[in-house]
């Protein structure tokens, strides 16, 4: 027992001697906290990881290697916030990329984030409250996220069901934070277009099936289903739906727009099908975040807030490069000159990143596109994007409609009156 | 410097804010023998209720009595109370890993209704917590999470002294007595039942104190934070520590929390750059290893319960 708490004091001795990890090299340091050991969250570090990679092969933050130190959360939030904690106070960053759950980035905003001074960005943390916190002048401005709001996602799949033309319906969702905010929202919105919810279904993870919920849906006999499920779920819901004869007049959410759902539901099921999604950028200029992920993970990139880590880590990144110093709110304010309407469009690739620095340092702004699109921040660090509507081919997935931002901010207002 | 002094205190305050549910579950499991695994529950009763109280009516939120804080702390710990007695009245027969099975089943049911009730607790998005006390007077986060600290650490402090005077208090005997022997405790004209009850609703209130502080600390609560992981997590730092001794419980505690987080940090600082995908995962495996480690060289936890025959006789050593 000696020997063990001898072990560990001088593990923590070691660990904790100041100076020994580092050496002098001119390093810039950020920190990311995600559930790298959760499967679905790893894909999401190593995206992180290959945006930091392609920063540096383009040479840098002001001219020092970027050196992303990546900590787990376990999804647990507090783990998260400690992971955050140590990131802030032992390695100083001044920004923290995640989390990815909400419910492990809002204790890490409320109790490290805004306290240190430190600016924090989440791919994929889609919960209300954040907005409502902002709203309230709690996050300082310290705080952005590049997964599109579930508000802007619900107007264009209320959009998209009223041009179908369908009357009533029911509301499959996930039980998490995401599918409860979308599948209230998209309720709303279709009530106030005169569309009959008929009935809104929360179906939880892992359950070995979903028939319970799926006769549940069926009792109403809908005309139309809304499904915003994560693949796993999703696949065995609309397997369970279709074989008891529900309605293939779906629309999906762009949670579902994976390979894997296609193959496992069965394309020839899906052909009344339609989704909805935040639109990729449409500028000729702008090589796709698809085509860099391809060639560095020799795949394509299916799974949730892989295009959206890209683009807050590079958004971080190229705010901190425009940063006259490297403090939080210093760098948070930056982030407009990095994303605004009148800049230079810039694709961040090693030639884009190399342009936007030369851009930035002569005082000029950028406006960034990656790969959820466009990406504009409002004053509450809620991103605005414009929506796209999709569906399935046997190749692959197709583009349908266009839905520029105006059009959305106008079906909202449209909606509020 | 003072980053690392920064970090040790927000480090330390949450080690003891999950002492203290270690030192209410030491009394359910090392006192009186009550296999407790739905401590995740209690310790969100305590943690929504402190918000629920303490909290302003928000839009869209049926409950929010904006009490003061003293207030608000008390009714989440009456909460966690009033759960227990439910919960207790229920399962008040079963031993053992019935009784832990049920418990279980119990933090499911709540965490569930965390999730799903959200009129009341905001459901899945989770419920934004209110000015953190004294926060604005004291102004500067490193002081003031100094100041959290010392609170918790008193807290700390009285809940030890208290749990202390009870383990050798008549009652305390009684506890143990019902623990190593429930008939025997029977036969001498004692309500096993009744005093299981007690003990069960008192270690759940001391879990839901610790779940209020957890949330006023964080501002914050949301159903991610009463997983069942967090049962484990607490159910590890008392059989390291060692179960039946307070000083464990606490020290077990700080070394668990230790080795959970720290094991991560060491390995970002050492790890080559092309494994730091994967310290996540080997994370685990060192928090696995230290658990298992420490039950293979100290079956009995770091500190183990010290058997107290009669005060007049030596120390009788645990065989």
């Amino acid at each position: 027992m000696k020997a063990l708490i001898f072990g560990l004091t001088a593990i923590s001795l070691v660990a904790l001697a100041p100076g020994l990890s580092y050496s002098a090299d001119c390093t810039t340091k950020v920190g990311a906290v995600l559930p790298t050991s959760v499967d679905w969250g790893r894909p999401i570090a190593a995206t992180a990881r290959m945006a930091v990679d392609l920063y540096n092969k383009a040479g840098g933050v002001k001219g020092c290697k970027v050196e992303l130190i990546l900590r787990d959360t376990q999804v647990d939030p507090k783990v998260g916030v400690d992971a955050a904690k140590a990131l802030v106070d032992l390695d100083k960053v001044p920004v923290l990329i995640g989390a990815v759950s909400s419910g492990v980035s809002m204790p890490i905003l409320t109790s490290v984030s805004v306290p240190s001074n430190v600016m924090q960005i989440s791919c994929c943390s889609s919960s209300t409250v954040f907005t409502g916190l902002a709203k309230d002048g709690k996050t300082k401005g310290l705080w952005f996220r590049t997964f599109t709001t579930s508000r802007n996602h619900a107007a264009v799949a209320a959009k998209i069901i009223k041009a179908k033309g369908y009357n009533n319906l029911v509301i499959f969702y996930k039980n998490d934070d995401w599918g409860q905010d979308i599948g209230k929202l998209v309720k709303a919105d279709l009530e106030a277009l005169g569309v009959t919810v008929k009935a809104s279904i929360a179906i939880n993870d892992g359950q070995p099936s979903y028939r319970a919920e799926v006769v549940e849906a069926l009792k109403s006999n809908p005309e139309a289903a809304y499904v915003a499920l994560y693949p796993k779920e999703g696949i065995a819901t609309m397997r369970e739906w279709i074989s008891l004869g529900g309605t293939q007049n779906l629309v999906v959410a762009n949670s579902l727009r994976s390979e894997e759902f296609r193959d496992s539901v069965g394309i020839k099921y899906l052909g009344k099908m339609v989704g909805h999604d935040s639109a990729a950028p449409r500028t000729a200029s702008a090589a796709s975040f698809t085509a860099l992920y391809k060639e560095a993970f020799k795949k394509e990139p299916s799974g949730p807030g892989l295009p959206n880590i890209f683009d807050a880590v590079m958004i971080a990144l190229l705010a901190m490069e425009v940063s006259p110093t490297l403090s939080g709110d210093v760098i948070a304010r930056s982030v407009s000159k990095v994303t605004d309407p009148n800049g230079t469009p810039i694709f961040p690739d090693e030639a884009g990143i190399k342009q936007a620095s030369a851009l930035l340092a002569q005082g000029k702004t950028i406006r960034y596109q990656g790969g959820t699109g466009a990406v504009t921040f409002d004053q509450y660090g809620d991103v605005s994007a414009p929506g796209l509507s999709w569906n399935f081919s046997e190749k692959g997935i197709v583009e349908l409609d266009y839905i520029t931002s105006e059009d959305i901010n106008e079906f909202i207002n449209s909606l509020k009156k | 410097m003072i980053g690392i002094v920064s970090y040790l205190v927000f480090f330390l305050t949450m080690g003891f804010v999950l002492s203290i549910a270690v030192l209410g579950l030491n009394l359910q499991w090392g006192y009186t023998g009550l296999f407790n695994g739905g401590v995740a529950a209690f310790f969100g009763a305590g943690a929504y209720g402190v918000i629920l109280f303490g909290g302003s009516n928000k839009a869209g939120q049926l409950i929010g009595f904006g009490l003061p804080y003293p207030f608000a702390v008390a009714g989440a710990v009456l909460l966690a109370g009033l759960l227990a007695w439910i919960v207790g009245l229920i399962t008040t027969h079963l031993r053992h890993d019935y009784l832990a099975i049920a418990t279980f089943g119990v933090a499911i049911a709540v965490e569930n209704f965390a999730r799903n009730a959200e009129p009341i607790t905001g459901g899945a998005k989770g419920l934004r917590g209110f000015e953190r006390p004294f926060e604005t007077v004291i102004n500067d986060p490193f002081w003031f999470n100094l100041a959290y600290l010392i609170f918790v650490f008193v807290v700390l402090i009285i809940v030890y002294n208290i749990l202390e005077n009870i383990g050798q208090s008549p009652f305390g005997r009684l506890l143990r007595a019902i623990r190593e022997d429930e008939v025997a405790a029977q036969s001498l004209g004692k309500s096993p039942a009744r005093v299981r009850l007690q003990a069960f609703i008192f270690g759940s209130m001391i879990m839901g104190l610790s779940g209020a502080l957890y949330a006023t600390f964080y501002a914050f609560i949301s159903p991610q934070d009463i997983v069942p992981i967090l049962t484990f997590q607490i159910w590890s730092m008392l059989i390291v520590g060692g179960s039946g001794n307070n000083k464990g419980a606490v020290f077990g505690t700080l070394i668990v929390w230790a080795g959970w987080v720290g094991s991560g940090w060491v390995l970002t600082q050492f790890a080559p750059v092309e494994m730091q995908l994967y310290i996540g995962t080997i994370q685990f495996i060192m928090i696995g290893l230290i658990i298992v480690l420490t039950l293979l060289i100290r079956p009995k936890g770091l500190l183990p319960e010290k058997l107290i025959i009669s005060r007049s006789v030596a120390r009788v050593k645990p065989e």
